[in-house]
């Protein structure tokens, strides 16, 4: 009984924040109810069981990517901020798109007889970590190589375009 | 005791929430936060699944890579972000339409 109380107050808040995305107009708001939505996914895992990926779920994700996006607002939209509202055309096709959608995935969803199989109590972190050293050897390293890819890439991507002139400018304008 | 069912249908409606957010905004970063909302609906999939004795603990493993491959998109895709302002000025994806930088 209280499980299901708690299942329906995160699974409430992260529809809640994906409709206030959906209809609001400023970047900001919306990232903070994109971390919202990330604590209260996190808040699942930790229902289900699954307490290293809640914690790495908050750690990463509420940590570094929510941060990263609140960063990427404040860099980006000055004044030039784009019109975030659809038209009145594109949101009726909007709305039947998702309603078709949605209501494909949960009429096969409800459709299919899950079968209530044995549910796993593996929440230790130990068994995480030896699937990954072991099951999971391969993707381990491709992500490691991935994640340093990524880093090259974005520190590559994001340079300042013309470092070498704006440093003699500078030493310019301290010499006079 | 929770059957897998519920658990399925919020990731469905996170991921449609997540495709209705990417069509519908033009803003770049507002486009990354619903690919952000989908990849939580696989994860949260994932795991339901493994909790439910499919798979065992490979689902886990899975939302695990799944979280550290959205870390890497995010930093990838705001990096393009950034380069798109200093090019265009703005984040309006309509305004990106030259391949030419």
């Amino acid at each position: 009984m209280l499980e299901i109380v708690i299942f329906i107050l995160f699974a409430a808040v992260a529809v809640i924040a994906g409709l206030a995305i959906l209809v609001s107009t400023n970047i900001v708001r919306m990232a903070y109810w994109l971390i919202a939505m990330l604590i209260s996914v996190a808040g699942l895992y930790f229902l289900m069981g699954a307490y290293f990926l809640g914690v790495i779920q908050i750690l990463v994700y509420v940590g570094g990517v929510a941060v990263l996006l609140v960063f990427g607002v404040m860099l980006t939209s000055r004044q030039m901020a784009p019109k975030l509202r659809p038209g009145r055309v594109e949101a009726l096709w909007l709305t039947v798109v998702a309603a078709v959608l949605l209501s494909g995935l949960i009429l096969s969803v409800v459709r299919v007889r899950w079968e209530p199989g044995a549910v796993v109590a593996g929440n230790s972190v130990a068994e995480i970590g030896r699937s990954l050293l072991g099951e999971f050897l391969g993707p381990f390293e491709l992500v490691s190589v991935l994640l340093l890819v990524a880093m090259l890439g974005a520190a590559y991507l994001a340079r300042p375009k013309t470092p070498v002139q704006g440093a003699q400018q500078r030493k310019g304008t301290t010499a006079l | 005791m929770m059957g897998l069912t519920p658990y399925l249908i919020l990731s469905a409606i996170l991921l449609v929430l997540g495709i209705a957010i990417i069509i519908s905004k033009r803003n770049a970063i507002a486009m990354l936060i619903g690919v952000e909302f989908i990849l939580n609906a696989a994860a949260l999939n994932m795991v339901a699944f493994s909790r439910h004795g499919i798979g065992a603990l490979s689902g886990q493993t899975a939302a695990l890579f799944v979280i550290v491959l959205a870390a890497a998109e995010a930093v990838v895709a705001l990096a393009i972000f950034l380069n798109f302002y200093h090019t265009i000025s703005t984040v309006d994806i309509d305004r990106g339409d030259q391949l030419k930088g």
